[in-house]
């Protein structure tokens, strides 16, 4: 007890209260949330307030840390409710485009019934309390959580249904190309869509796309027949 | 036939016990007409499950808390009923729909779990070694007994979460700014799914935050999750939300979880809470 009245350590305290200060402290010491704005707040408790396990692995390498600072897009987005003004959304056009990496020789259609499997699939980069072991089980794509692709299974409708897509769309060129880029980055179509950026993030590799290509444009497939 | 009629007996001692610890209408009722009121496909989605919910095992749940909330434990050996949940010491009839608040004897915006780990502590002496505290979930936690007996106090009243405060207002504030908050690997945000009326997760409906009479059934916990054979709390939703959202693992009592829960029940103020509710 004595410790903590001896000069020294008053004047320690005195000096972090000082340092405390600038960022709204009261006279306990602790940060006044009343006196931040509710995104400075947002971003403390993120960050600062242990407010989420920051320090665990995720699959894609480094710690989840990353996974809750925003990247452009992402600020962009959230400031509008996904309404960028014209300007903005021109800026997330182009800088999708420009995220677009092709295969080298070309978008080919793979197997379409690994790439139903994969649509089906809304496994991978999960963290938190129980995390998804990409060396047991490959990540999947998430497609029928909202969108409805061959109907002998219930898809979401979050998002525009896909049933038949191939049979109306065909497999030329553009369509090929369109849908690549849609997967990859659909920002370069739409931007701020809810859609993840699944190439671009590298969620799905370029053979993965390949199959939920074949699945929505090859004219065997279900969701075409 | 003594045989046949024995395991009757105690049942229906107990069915008429759980009936008793209801404080206001059954759940299901609160719910049956919330439908009539809306007709919301939220709150219609499980006719089997809106069936289920008079037999519901979160009835015996709630009758197990009210044992615990008595029961003198801790090293201090006291019960829980002069802890102060809001409407002061030993208040729990509509408590619960008031919360998240401000309490002065902390200085700190409290949501239920909180709440009830600070009067463990504090009262009755448990510390967060003990597995009292640290076990949050599963309807044999002592956690989610407590939690759906207190709760269950506040059936079928609105939601009236405190903002007089300008800590509750800021709280409040942050939660509805991390709410809209796009992160992690696949750009989500709660909005993403909880933005529109009338949409589905493969074949789930899914709850919309500006749809407020289905809202409060999204935010009516404790309930009794089919699919997962458990009694789950508000904090295993949000976490929940958070893992699906592939973003960072959200800790249980962080000022953070707080925050979102204060935004999530402000938007379904006024609307009567289910509790417990039955949820897929």
């Amino acid at each position: 007890m004595k410790n903590l009245l001896n000069p020294m350590a008053s004047a320690a305290l005195a000096a972090l209260l000082l340092m405390v200060g600038p960022l709204h402290a009261d006279n306990t010491g602790q940060l006044d949330y009343t006196q931040m704005t509710p995104e400075a707040l947002a971003e403390y408790l993120i960050f600062e307030a242990k407010g989420f396990k920051l320090d665990m692995d995720v699959q894609e390498g480094g710690k989840a840390k990353q996974r809750m600072v925003q990247d452009e897009l992402q600020k962009v987005c959230t400031q509008t409710h996904n309404k960028p003004s014209p300007e903005q959304a021109g800026k997330i056009l182009a800088e999708a485009r420009a995220s677009i990496k092709y295969p080298e020789g070309g978008i080919k259609l793979g197997d379409w019934r690994k790439g139903r499997e994969l649509a089906w699939s809304g496994y991978g980069f999960r963290i938190g309390h129980k995390i998804d072991d990409h060396s047991k089980r490959e990540p999947g794509g998430n497609c029928y959580n909202c969108h409805q692709l061959a109907t002998d299974r219930v898809g979401g409708t979050l998002a525009p249904s896909l049933t038949n897509y191939g049979k109306t769309r065909g497999n030329s060129e553009q369509t090929l190309r369109f849908v690549y880029d849609m997967i990859y980055n659909p920002h370069a179509y739409f931007p701020c869509t809810r859609m993840p950026r699944m190439g671009a993030k590298g969620l799905l590799s370029n053979e993965q796309i390949s199959h939920l290509m074949a699945y929505l444009l090859d004219p065997e497939s279900p969701v075409n027949h | 036939m003594i045989r046949k009629l024995f395991p009757v007996i105690p049942l229906t001692l107990a069915l008429t016990a759980t009936s008793t610890a209801l404080s206001a209408d059954d759940p299901s009722e609160v719910l049956r007409e919330l439908i009539d009121k809306t007709s919301a496909p939220y709150l219609m989605q499980s006719e089997q499950n809106i069936m289920m919910m008079e037999d519901s095992p979160a009835l015996w749940t709630i009758e197990e808390g009210e044992a615990l909330y008595r029961f003198p434990r801790g090293n201090n050996l006291v019960s829980l009923e002069t802890c102060d949940f809001g409407k002061g010491p030993g208040v729990l009839e509509g408590a619960y729909v008031e919360l998240p608040r401000y309490f002065e004897d902390t200085g700190k915006v409290m949501d239920l779990e909180t709440r009830l780990v600070h009067c463990m502590k504090t009262l009755q002496g448990f510390t967060d070694k003990d597995k009292e505290i640290k076990k949050r979930h599963g309807s044999k936690s002592d956690h989610m007994k407590l939690q759906t007996y207190i709760a269950s106090k506040s059936n079928g009243m609105p939601w009236n979460p405190p903002l007089d405060h300008p800590l509750e207002k800021a709280m409040r504030d942050a939660g509805e700014v991390m709410f809209y908050r796009r992160a992690g690997s696949h750009d989500f945000n709660c909005a993403t799914c909880h933005g529109e009326n009338s949409k589905r997760i493969r074949a789930s409906v899914l709850p919309d935050i500006h749809t407020p009479e289905e809202w409060t059934k999204a935010i009516s916990w404790p309930a009794f999750r089919v699919g997962h054979d458990n009694v789950r709390s508000s904090q295993h939703r949000a976490r929940g939300c958070y893992w699906q959202m592939r973003q960072a693992g959200l800790v249980a009592g962080s000022d953070a979880s707080i925050a979102i829960l204060s935004f999530w029940t402000d938007a379904a103020r006024g609307q009567p809470a289910i509790i417990p509710d039955m949820k897929r």
